[in-house]
């Protein structure tokens, strides 16, 4: 026993860094990653992550969250499954007036909520309203800015009577936007612009969500809960599209572990792994499996420098720092190809929008720069230090990075790692040098990004501000052509480029396991997945073969 | 033995209101606050959620609310999952981690005990070494080990357990095991121990002398008081383990209430972070009682002061 110990530690220790057991099941000439034994009947199982916070799509805020709103409510339009584009949802058609001001939406008709009570255009008037009312609190209320009033009236400043939102009868519902906003019709895809059901919320006020009272309108019905563990679902039989919903039963976990997560998959019981659940030393292993799938993903990684901090007051360092940091090696060797090195803001892939070009490695100019700000081979450079929240990858990255900084520059970065409260307070009350930054865009459009560095947004947390950068935004947002909208937002993504205020490293990528089985599942930018497309293909195996 | 119980628990009143009082102050000294995220939120939504919570009044005034709640049990709603009452998460989390560890407890007792009277019984033979050996073993590895090499080995490679989960039966198996290992190796250590002392003494020189069988001597004299060590240690370690193993629970996603605790600490969800502790520390002491109510039972000698 004395000798297996040391056996039994090994093991486990490699257990924790690459997928354990056998090479993959290989069938129909391809290797797949564990159990190969589909569920019974169209039972569909995946792993919903951590504990939802919220039920209700007006106030909620995070991507299990959302995962689940997208399930149990429907807003006006829907995504499509591959492209995300918006398709008629609860809303069958709609028009926009010349100047994009003022959208109108027509119902479909015999639209209900899950327990049978009619659902009209004036369900929409007062949900959207409720997320805009302060008192509500909602988080993603600034999404509905666009809107006509809107901001004034979630900041309490009026009182919301001259709201642009309107019901002329029940199917249809008119909004008046502020100003043009070109993503607008995507925007009511997304959950905080979903109706929620009044008659129910007047009644169980903040219990409304509990499962033996929420009523829906999307293509799932909620039938159990137990937190930390699972939820699950059924069609919803009210729903309008309930003949193309195929699956019968879908059950999402909800664990939080990233080990346990792959472990079920990989022991069948779950379908789909989704993206954010592969711990990361296994990624590296993951390529060869044909469940193993990776896409771009709407975010960008990156270090955010204080502006209000000497020496990073003087743009000439902030470039140096910049220059200095190798993002092909990190993203090769440190990250083994499971992430691309990005040298932007903006993530790739906004229709139409062609970004500035990306900031390379380039060591002799960034020594240079470092000169020139007073600091020759980094003599006399202050200690600085680099934040950066609890997590062995923001380490090894960081490490990294400080050692690149030493290496071409001469300069001694200090690492500073906090746990995430202690590491969000002093991101947002500026007490940093640099800090590990990373964003997720909302919606499909750059302004998701460069919207945070504007003058006094609540996510800078840079100090810096520039009233060319907020003059350009502020006149995209006007602007109804859209080729040049694009433009002029590209110009002010240049000019922060230019000022390093943030220094990108990395582009994020959706990395996920799916049973090839699952058939309706396909890899999008913002990771969304509407899952009444989903079903089980039983005869997986013919059809694989099928394929090329 | 009433008027014991009722001292026992009215100095539970004053240990309690430390232990709420300084949580308290601890999670108010932490960083950040509940409403805290990634995506700054706005302003006025921030400032009505305080409102509504309270927490927008003097840090006194919020300190007795939260006293006179905790006297009703009342802890309001969690912070974070604001649809669910701190009672109602406490209640379904327990109700797993009791059935999870008293299932290892029952475990823990069954095999550590036994292994522990044979290992006393055969001292300084193979049969004490080995079990010895393997309650070395036993003790010092970690359940954040044990947990991964059970699932591979058992749930991955040999397909007889679930990987993880809290569903059948069979779903039990590998956590209990993981969450046992080290309490069996623990109780049979403590029980050899136990035994050896007690085998020596007089009254077991005695029963031996009057001609009884060894098997009766060990059985029915000398296990009584050599599980003493047992009985003390089995309060703390009730607790703790009934409470569920934060580490097992992690691994095998089981819904207990362990992970309340970590999570809402992380969170900073105040009431439940409170309502948690204030649980825990009753239940222990509650068990501590219980624990010296039974010492008594099976040591004359103790009396209860």
């Amino acid at each position: 026993m004395r000798a297996l110990l040391p056996w039994l530690l090994i093991c486990a220790t490699l257990s924790s860094c690459a997928p354990a057991g056998d090479g993959g099941v290989v069938s129909e000439g391809r290797r797949w990653f564990g159990s190969l034994t589909p569920p019974v009947g169209q039972v569909f199982r995946f792993n919903l992550g951590t504990e939802p916070e919220l039920r209700d799509p007006g106030v909620m805020g995070g991507q299990p969250d959302g995962r689940f709103a997208r399930m149990v409510f429907e807003g006006l339009t829907v995504n499509d499954a591959r492209t995300l584009e918006p398709l008629p949802g609860q809303a069958r058609a709609w028009t926009i007036s010349p100047d994009g001001l003022v959208y109108t939406f027509h119902m479909r008709p015999g639209l209900v909520w899950s327990d049978g009570t009619p659902l009209t255009a004036h369900d929409f008037v007062w949900s959207w309203r409720r997320v805009l009312a302060p008192e509500t609190a909602a988080r993603n209320a600034s999404l509905l800015y666009p809107i006509r009033g809107a901001e004034a009236f979630n900041k309490g400043e009026s009182d919301g009577s001259d709201l642009g939102l309107a019901a002329p009868d029940d199917s249809t519902f008119v909004v008046t936007l502020g100003h043009p906003t070109a993503y607008f019709l995507f925007l009511t895809t997304y959950y905080v612009f979903m109706p929620v059901p009044r008659h129910v919320i007047e009644r169980h006020g903040v219990r409304w969500t509990l499962p033996a009272n929420l009523v829906g309108n999307g293509a799932f019905r909620w039938t159990f809960w137990r937190q930390n563990d699972r939820y699950e679902f059924v069609p919803s039989p009210t729903y309008w599209d309930r003949a193309h919903v195929r699956l019968e039963r879908v059950i999402a976990y909800t664990v939080d572990d990233l080990n346990t997560s792959s472990n079920l998959y990989k022991s069948g019981a779950t379908d789909w792994n989704p993206s954010g659940y592969i711990p990361s030393p296994w990624l590296a292993y993951m390529k060869p499996y044909a469940d193993y799938r990776t896409d771009r993903y709407q975010g960008t990684y990156f270090y955010s420098f204080n502006t209000t901090r000497a020496p990073f007051d003087d743009v000439r360092v902030r470039r140096a720092l910049m220059l200095a940091v190798d993002r092909e090696t990190i993203a090769r060797d440190l990250l083994k190809g499971s992430r691309e090195p990005w040298g932007r803001i903006t993530p790739a892939g906004y229709p139409g929008y062609e970004g500035p070009p990306q900031v390379g490695y380039d060591p002799e100019r960034a020594r240079a720069l470092l000169a020139q700000a007073g600091y020759p081979e980094g003599r006399g450079f202050p200690r600085v230090s680099l934040l950066f929240n609890t997590s062995e990858d923001h380490r090894r990255i960081a490490e990294a990075i400080q050692a690149m900084w030493k290496r071409d520059l001469g300069i001694t970065v200090e690492l500073s790692n906090q746990e995430w409260g202690s590491y969000l307070q002093a991101t947002q009350a500026l007490r940093y040098d640099i800090a590990r930054r990373s964003w997720i865009g909302d919606y499909l459009d750059p302004n998701t990004f460069l919207q945070m560095l504007m003058g006094g947004d609540g996510n800078n947390r840079t100090g810096w501000s520039d009233p060319r950068y907020d003059a350009l935004l502020r006149e995209a947002a006007r602007t109804l052509e859209p080729a040049q909208r694009l433009r002029m937002l590209a110009e002010a993504e240049a000019l922060a480029l230019d000022a390093a205020v943030f220094l990108p490293i990395y582009h994020y990528s959706t990395t996920e396991l799916v049973k090839p089985w699952v058939r309706g599942l396909h890899p999008t930018v913002l990771d969304v997945h509407p899952l009444r497309h989903v079903w089980i293909d039983h005869d997986w195996r013919r059809n694989l073969e099928a394929r090329p | 033995m009433i008027a014991f119980i009722l001292r026992r628990v009215l100095l539970m009143v004053p240990t309690l209101l430390v232990i709420a009082t300084l949580t308290f102050v601890m999670m108010r000294l932490a960083p950040g606050g509940p409403f805290m995220s990634d995506k700054e939120m706005p302003a006025r939504a921030k400032q009505e959620l305080m409102q509504r919570y309270g927490l927008d009044r003097p840090l006194h005034e919020q300190y007795l609310a939260f006293l006179g709640n905790a006297v009703r049990l009342e802890f309001g709603p969690s912070y974070k999952y604001p649809d669910r009452e701190v009672r109602d998460i406490i209640v379904q989390g327990f109700v797993v981690s009791a059935e999870l560890g008293g299932w290892a407890m029952l475990v823990a007792l069954v095999f550590g005990v036994p292994f522990g009277v044979l290992a006393a019984v055969r001292q300084n033979r193979p049969e004490d070494f080995a079990i010895m050996t393997l309650a070395l073993a036993g003790v010092s590895v970690p359940a954040f080990v044990l947990g991964p090499v059970l699932v591979l080995v058992f749930a991955l490679t040999l397909t007889w357990f679930p990987a993880a989960l809290w569903t059948g039966p069979e779903s039990r198996v590998l956590p209990v095991l993981a969450l046992s290992v080290a309490y069996i190796a623990y109780i049979a250590r403590l029980t050899r121990a136990g035994m050896l002392e007690v085998l020596q003494q007089d009254y077991i020189r005695t029963a031996r002398a009057k001609g009884l069988r060894e098997r009766a001597v060990v059985l029915g004299h000398a296990l009584q008081l050599g599980v003493l060590p047992v009985v003390s240690y089995l309060g703390p370690a009730a607790a703790r383990i009934l409470m569920g193993s934060i580490v097992i629970e992690q691994i095998f996603a089981v819904p207990g209430l362990g992970r309340y605790l970590v999570i809402g600490a992380i969170n900073r969800d105040y009431t439940l972070v409170l309502g948690v502790v204030l649980f825990y520390a009753t239940f222990l002491m509650v068990l501590n009682l219980l624990v010296d109510l039974a010492y008594q039972r099976l040591d004359p000698r103790v009396e209860l002061a």
